[in-house]
């Protein structure tokens, strides 16, 4: 992400009603004759940051909770950025605000402002990668260093659809999340859109119930989802070997 | 740029007045032409004309660091918002200059949009990129 493009800070929280675009309160009673009244602006705008090694598939499962295609033209030649994307819950209306990082293998300071901002961290391994999951430790360690003690911890093993490779069985896993307070774990398949979907909303559902209940949206509007860089891998650790797909 | 092939909003004038409000805004949800996914819900932008150029839609001609080699058009109609988080649903692309182009957040289509990173409560969507609905 571009330090200077601080998309996340919005002075004086005037929230998006503010302004003279978009639901313009005086407007909005004179429009009978409109067919639609403006939608209500969303009641919470949260940043969720998915983690995890190398190769573990965080940029898929974005994908895939995104969708499930995509076109070369823009981002073959300069990439994207990020993305916001509009989920429903509980009849609650949702920015999540996504970043595209796939190939911004770097690790400095701009990480650590994304571990503190984020409302919900996605820990990301790979089943078939014994080298991603003795890693988690390691995120661990990031987390509790940057991230919020309030941030919903979600620990998902990926690459559910190479299950005859599998080298980490599922009680691995829940037993990793167990020993951490409030880790919830699950394992997707990013390739079927497995569970992709339900992680997020998941995650969402959970950074709702810990959210004061009438919380006006502006006081939220800090929060912005977005995809982690990677870190680069300390020179100890081998390469990840590419077994599986 | 200036001397690309101008094409004129003129081809959607016909149409404007099904697609703005009397107040200036978008009528209908404006969508994705390629995906149907929803970028702006209605009445949430307002018509503003400006002249903005804005590569190519077709693969492989997409938009590159160069001026002058970019394939585009020119587009002066377009739905502006002065906050991103109107936005149901875009993408926004890494910095080209001083400028980050929308494109669909669902299948990527592009660019739809252009936004400059010295006017930061300004987001235009061009009306011939999109689909009103």
């Amino acid at each position: 992400m571009d330090p200077r493009y601080e998309i996340q800070r919005r002075g004086g929280g005037g929230g998006f009603s503010g302004g003279s675009v978009g639901g313009s309160p005086a407007l909005t009673g004179a429009q009978s004759r409109r067919r639609k009244m403006p939608p209500r602006p969303a009641d919470y705008k949260l940043q969720v940051i998915i983690i995890g090694s190398r190769g573990v598939g965080k940029t898929s499962l974005m994908e895939r909770f995104t969708d499930d295609t995509f076109c070369e033209a823009c981002k073959s030649t300069v990439g994207v950025d990020f993305k916001l994307k509009t989920v429903e819950l509980r009849g609650k209306k949702i920015r999540l605000q996504i970043w595209d990082t796939a190939g911004q293998e770097r690790f400095n300071s701009i990480t650590s402002a994304y571990y503190r901002g984020a409302k919900g961290i996605v820990l990301v391994y790979d089943i078939t990668k014994q080298e991603t999951f003795e890693d988690l430790p390691k995120w661990m360690k990031m987390i509790d260093k940057y991230a919020s003690e309030d941030a919903e911890l979600l620990l998902v093993g990926n690459k559910l659809d190479c299950e005859t490779d599998r080298v980490i069985t599922r009680q691995q896993g829940e037993r990793f999340a167990s020993r951490i307070s409030g880790m919830r774990f699950c394992e997707a398949s990013a390739k079927d859109n497995f569970n992709v979907d339900e992680i997020f909303m998941k995650l969402v559902n959970d950074i709702l119930n810990k959210l004061p209940l009438e919380m006006p949206s502006r006081e939220l509007s800090n929060s912005v989802l977005s995809l982690q860089p990677e870190p680069e891998l300390p020179p100890e650790l081998p390469p990840p070997r590419a077994r599986c797909c | 740029m200036e001397n690309n092939e101008r094409i004129s909003s003129g081809e959607g004038c016909a149409d404007l007045t099904k697609l703005v409000s009397e107040d200036g805004k978008n009528m209908k949800s404006v969508l994705c032409q390629r995906c149907g996914s929803k970028v702006l819900c209605p009445g949430m932008a307002i018509f503003a004309e400006k002249e903005l150029f804005l590569p190519s839609m077709r693969k492989k001609t997409g938009i590159t660091q160069v001026e002058g080699t970019v394939d585009g058009d020119m587009l002066t109609a377009h739905w502006l918002v002065d906050d991103m988080y109107t936005f149901e649903n875009v993408g926004f692309t890494k910095d080209v200059g001083k400028v980050k182009y929308l494109i669909c957040a669902d299948c990527e289509i592009g660019p739809i949009g252009w936004h400059c990173l010295d006017d930061k409560k300004s987001f235009y969507v061009a009306l011939e990129r999109v689909n009103h609905a």
